[in-house]
């Protein structure tokens, strides 16, 4: 029941990730097409920190952070899975990649918190 | 580790199985890149959050590290990953229209010419990729030609 629930999970965030990564690779790289702005005017310094500071930035990017690692690190964990482990190693991989992932989203988080409470001119 | 004692992980086909586990059909070639694009878009995703916190170490660094990016090299690694993610997430919507029983016909006797479910899902498959294949020729012409 465990692991059907973790896949599910593993599916059920695909949604989030096909809207929010698509959308910052229209931010991100293609701003020409979808926003009339170079893309190096979108990367600037300035122009990020302005995007930072919307609430609305602020809990896409956490929830595309939580969604795309718990994805990616559950595909993971699954290839790793399918190496002949026993059953010790099996829970060093699971513990590893749990603090993997949390470390990461932690680190992620900080960084999005940092633009978004970036103060101009000081 | 790999003893030969029957464990319950020893029916597992380990690192061999990952390259080479049977006959190829044109669905194992999609499995494979779906397994390289999955762990190549992990690693990157990592990456990137990494090396996009070097905004916090001010103006002149981000904007060193955005000029890197703006090379030629760079250009190109980008366009890889686009190409992988749209690759990643059509095949990704064909497995899981298959995991959902759609497109897979209904069971049917073993009759000579075998109709195999992989056979009768086929059509889609190509659909699938033409429209990734479109998606990430189109994708380029706007990276490379802004
Ligand atoms: C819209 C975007 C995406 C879609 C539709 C998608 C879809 C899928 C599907 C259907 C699977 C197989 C699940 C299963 O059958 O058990 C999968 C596996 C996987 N995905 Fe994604 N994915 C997407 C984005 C990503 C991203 C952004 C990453 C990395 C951060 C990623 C990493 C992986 C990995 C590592 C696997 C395991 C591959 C394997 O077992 O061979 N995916 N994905």
């Amino acid at each position: 029941m465990r692991e059907t629930r973790l896949w599910s999970l593993h599916i059920l965030v695909l949604p989030i990730i096909a809207v929010l990564l698509g959308m910052h690779f229209a931010v991100m790289h293609y701003a020409p097409v979808f926003y009339g702005m170079s893309v190096d005017k979108a990367r600037e310094f300035s122009t990020m920190i302005e995007r930072g500071k919307s609430v609305t930035q602020l809990v896409l990017y956490i929830l595309l952070l939580a969604a795309a690692l718990y994805h990616g690190l559950y595909g993971l964990r699954g290839i790793i899975r399918e190496l002949p482990l026993t059953p010790v190693l099996v829970k060093v991989v699971d513990a590893g990649i749990i603090t993997f992932g949390l470390f990461i989203f932690a680190f992620g988080t900080y960084v999005t918190w940092w633009t978004f409470s970036y103060k101009i001119g000081g | 580790m790999n003893s030969n004692k029957p464990t319950a992980y020893n029916n597992r086909l380990g690192i061999k199985g990952w390259v080479y586990a049977g006959r190829y059909t044109f669905e194992r070639y999609l499995y494979l890149g779906h397994r390289v694009s999955g762990l190549g878009l992990i690693a990157y995703m990592v990456l990137h959050i990494i090396e996009t916190a070097n905004r916090m170490r001010g103006v002149e660094a981000w904007q060193g590290l955005m000029a890197l990016f703006a090379s030629w090299p760079f250009k190109i690694i980008e366009y890889l990953l686009f190409a992988m993610a749209v690759f990643h997430a059509m095949n990704g919507v064909r497995l899981l229209v298959t995991e959902l029983g759609f497109f897979l016909g209904k069971p049917r006797e073993p009759v000579y010419p075998y109709s195999t479910s992989i056979k009768r899902h086929r059509p889609l498959t190509f659909v699938i990729m033409g429209l990734a294949a479109m998606i990430i020729i189109l994708g380029g012409s706007s990276l490379f030609f802004p």
